[in-house]
């Protein structure tokens, strides 16, 4: 079930920045590639890969995309050392990369369902590449939501897609909204789990996967229960410290269960089967 | 001892009965003789097992730090040395005094329940000889607690038998070579468990400065560098602020004579800046002799 | 029986270290454990093949406590990785008790399988070879036999060492891999039938019998905060037992050059856990320690079918604040 394309599975393999999007004031989306072109490593949605700046350190990121046999993006927020001089670094730029790690979300499993998608801040960055899965597979899933919040205006990850390209597409329908009001912005405006209750999203035949700060999960799962969807049918993604990537080093454990090698998807069923420890 | 033993049960019983307190700290039997052991009770009931024995040398005071985000009140069983530990706590403002109550007793020198459990276990291990007393015990300058609600035993004397500083005097005398080779040799064996940190009760950092990874100041290999750095860095924390509990020494898997190190910061505190004894006396606002700054203070060392 | 006599011992230990590194038991200093046979020095060093174990475990030979890993070099936006570190020089570790061996049955369930080997355990694990030495008397904290450990007959050992009186140990070859170990000291051994000892009764018996099922539902007992109530945190006993394994990944670099390292972690640490945006999942001594002891008597069931615990008693007798995995798991027992 895992395949690592590298024989000895904690060296990475270097690869290039081929280009650097800011997203936010504090995310920053890069594009990387082999040297000379092509994926590291093929990537299902949802699942890892450990970015390292070889000389400050190593981190383990969700995949936001896979665009091909091009490139993979890391959309990549500043909250350490290693993810401070990441932001500093520029287009050619070589890093390591190892993975991809986890098992990723279960896009065959939600074939010919509803898909309802509630993001929170760089909680995005991980849904995203089920989304564009999605988009890319249209025929193969119903109706898509998504419903996602930020702090603020600037602070909303991916705005190009949030507000042109995802809104256009087939039997879609985007819903963002922000933490407080702010000049400009004639959007919603209050939390995510409200704005959810508010919409209402039937959940027949509807699978929904959230991911966000944990205070944000907490709550939506509250929702997505009143509003009567059932712990099969809620998906989310988790995040603990990792350092191996490959279920050994054992710090992202939540029972038995590693997040690098058995998550780091989990839906609420088998969440609730785990110790209370996310 | 069955007498303090009796004593303390009672004023424990008495204290957790009225509500005085939440819990109390003290001790417990083991499963061998020797192996007393922290205990803490919560009921009228389990202050029954409360002991003090001729095994009771952990100093409690490190406890406290679990409980400083707390509102419990606290009765804890204090010897000489463990009291001025929570002079340094109440210094360093970790804890309300009126959280506390404190039973004092008067040490007569203990034995090490840890070292007994080495001995015993057929495992080939070495500790330093001791005698009858702990090698901590035989340096002790103050063996009657300084701050109490009740004291409970007869007050004794000093067990410091000779010159205080000795050891140290020696170690000064080598040359910096000498001790440069000295100090490669005890901290290269450090295994990094990073117990002496965790007994000491000086060691009230909330984000250890090893712990902290942005920036992270000390590598984690385990090299003489590394180790040397750890160490270096934690008794440069210790300058005055040490109050001689000599735990950190005591738990070291490897024998790292940690105390001599202490103790040569405690001597250069009181020779530059003193006298001063850390943890001695209980001054509301006092602070350590580096937490502050004189005019006059001595800078022909830097 | 092939045996040696005792005053044979070195005789054989300097052959064996023409070929191989040979960790031997030994008290150096204050430090208890396995050292390299080439570095002994009788002036500093005690052999003490005959004491029950010593304090640090022999685990560090396949999984040392700092391991480089890789080097690198920066070179304005380009990196290249210069070396990496797989160490597969041939390794002996003589005298292994059968408790520490056990253990490296359950580090390699760890590093060589459930989806990924760990090329950096299993070179050093491929080319170290296993001289066992048989236990007779069990110590005062001992209860590897109620953890499923055979203490005379260590599995995975290619050779068993057996002190069948003062005079010396019998030779007991096991694998092929001891064949050709037996091959090189053969003239050093000799024929003799002797009486073997008989396994003395344990002190400790622990019933781990249905303790892992009894588990699952005990998560958010009441006794874990009073069982860790006494434990400061340190890592002590994670660093002496011979089955944790749990690892950091860190990087020493100067200048544009340097090399990443894996080190000996604890889950008793809370920097472990400790998330880069604030968030730590197990912030109290209260979480740490139930998940020490979840993890070896429960999770580690549950993933591998064995307890991560082989009964060797380190950890009851070094810790400082008297916890005690044989009191915890009566405890469960109890609960």
């Amino acid at each position: 079930m895992h395949k690592c394309n590298c024989e000895n599975p904690l060296v990475p393999e270097i690869v290039e920045v081929i280009d650097i999007i800011d997203e936010t004031p504090d995310v920053k989306t890069f594009k990387v590639s082999k040297i000379g072109g092509g994926v590291p490593f093929d990537v299902m949605p949802g699942q890892l890969a450990m970015v390292s700046l070889v000389p400050v350190g190593e981190g383990m990121f969700s995949v936001s995309w896979q665009e091909d046999n091009d490139h993979l993006q890391f959309a990549i927020k500043r909250v350490g050392l290693m993810t401070d001089e990441l932001h500093r670094i520029e287009v050619g730029q070589k890093l390591g990369v190892r993975g991809p790690y986890g098992n990723g979300f279960p896009v065959e499993a939600c074939k010919g369902k509803n898909m309802l998608f509630i993001g929170g801040g760089i909680g995005l960055a991980p849904l995203r590449s089920f989304i564009k899965y999605c988009f890319k597979h249209r025929e193969d899933y119903g109706k898509i939501t998504i419903i996602y919040g930020s702090r603020s205006y600037a602070d909303l990850c991916f705005k190009d897609e949030l507000f042109d390209k995802w809104p256009k597409e087939k039997e879609t329908e985007v819903y963002v909204t922000i933490d407080k009001p702010e000049e400009g912005w004639d959007g919603h405006v209050g939390f995510v789990p409200s704005y959810l209750e508010e919409l209402n999203i039937s959940p027949e035949n509807t699978i929904a996967v959230t991911c966000g700060p944990p205070v944000m999960i907490k709550f939506v799962l509250e929702v997505l229960e009143k509003m009567g969807y059932t712990d099969d049918q809620v998906i989310t993604t988790l995040e603990m410290r990792m350092k191996c990537g490959i279920g050994k080093c054992g710090r992202c454990n939540i029972g038995s269960e590693y997040i690098c090698l058995d998550g780091p998807v989990f839906t609420l069923a088998q969440l609730k089967q785990l110790p209370p420890e996310w | 001892m069955k007498e303090i033993t009796a004593k303390i049960q009672e004023t424990a019983a008495r204290l957790l009965e009225s509500g005085q307190v939440d819990i109390f700290i003290g001790w417990q039997k083991g499963e061998f003789e020797y192996n007393t052991k922290p205990f803490f009770a919560h009921n009228v009931e389990e202050a029954k097992n409360l002991v003090f024995d001729e095994y009771s040398i952990h100093n409690l005071s490190n406890y406290l730090l679990k409980f400083r985000d707390g509102h419990e009140k606290i009765g804890i069983v204090v010897k000489g040395c463990d009291s001025r530990g929570i002079v340094r706590l109440l210094q360093d403002n970790q804890f309300k005094r009126d959280r506390l109550y404190i039973v004092g007793v008067p040490c007569p020198g203990m034995k090490d329940p840890l070292k007994r459990m080495y001995e015993d276990s057929g495992f080939a291990v070495k500790k330093p000889a001791d005698s009858e007393m702990a090698e901590k015990c035989r340096h002790c300058i103050q063996p009657n607690p300084v701050i109490y609600d009740e004291l409970i035993g007869e007050e004794k004397p000093p067990l410091l038998k000779g010159e205080r500083f000795k050891e140290i005097k020696e170690l000064e005398a080598k040359s910096y070579d000498e001790r440069y080779a000295f100090f490669e040799k005890v901290l290269s064996t450090c295994i990094r468990c990073y117990a002496c940190r965790q007994v000491c009760v000086a060691c009230n950092c909330r984000t250890c400065i090893f712990d902290e990874t942005k920036p992270q100041w000390v590598g984690r290999e385990t090299n003489v560098s590394d180790n040397m750095m750890y160490h270096v860095v934690r008794a440069s924390h210790m300058a005055g602020r040490c109050i001689e509990c000599g735990e950190c020494e005591r738990v070291c898997p490897v024998d790292i004579p940690l105390m001599l190190i202490n103790r040569k910061l405690i001597k250069d505190v009181a020779e530059f800046f003193g006298p001063y004894e850390a943890g001695i006396v209980y001054e509301e606002g006092a602070k350590p002799p580096l937490s502050m700054y004189k005019e006059d203070d001595p800078d022909d060392f830097i | 029986m092939k045996v040696f006599k005792k005053g044979r011992l070195e005789k054989i230990l300097d052959k064996l270290s023409e070929s191989a590194e040979v960790y031997v038991p030994m008290m150096r200093g204050a430090q208890s454990g396995f050292f390299d046979y080439k570095t002994y020095n009788p002036d500093f060093d005690e052999l003490v093949l005959e004491a029950l174990n010593v304090l640090r475990p022999p685990k560090e030979v396949v999984f040392p406590q700092t391991e480089k890993m890789y080097s690198f070099k920066q070179e304005g936006q380009d990196v290249i990785i210069d070396k990496v570190y797989e160490d597969e020089n041939p390794r002996i570790i003589f005298g292994i008790r059968a408790c520490d061996l056990k253990a490296i049955e359950y580090l390699d369930e760890v590093f060589l399988t459930c989806g990924y080997e760990d090329a950096f355990y299993k070179k050093r694990r491929e080319n170290t070879v296993f001289i066992a030495n048989a236990c007779y008397t069990p110590g005062k904290n001992c209860f590897c036999e109620s953890m499923g450990v055979n203490p005379v007959e260590p599995e995975l050992a290619d050779i068993v060492l057996r002190e069948y009186s003062d005079e010396g140990y019998v030779w007991e070859v096991k694998t092929e891999k001891g064949e050709n170990i037996t091959r090189l000291i053969s003239d050093l051994l000799e024929d003799k039938e002797v009486q073997l000892p008989e396994l003395k009764k344990f002190v400790i018996k622990v019933d781990y019998d249905g303790v892992a099922e009894k588990l699952k539902g005990l998560f958010e007992h009441p006794m874990w905060d009073r069982l860790s109530e006494p434990c400061q945190t340190c890592g002590i006993c994670t660093y002496i037992c011979p089955t944790c394994h749990c690892f950091d990944i860190q990087v020493k670099a100067w200048g544009d050059e340097g090399y990443r390292f894996r080190c000996w972690d604890s889950c008793m640490y809370r920097e472990y856990t400790q998330m880069a945006g604030g968030h730590n999942p197990r912030e109290t001594a209260k979480e740490r320690f139930r998940n020490r002891f979840l993890h070896k008597l429960e999770f580690f069931y549950e993933r591998y079918g064995k307890p991560l615990c082989t009964g060797c008693g380190r950890c009851v007798f070094v810790c400082p604040s008297g916890v005690s995995i044989v009191k915890i798991i009566e405890e469960i027992k109890g609960a």
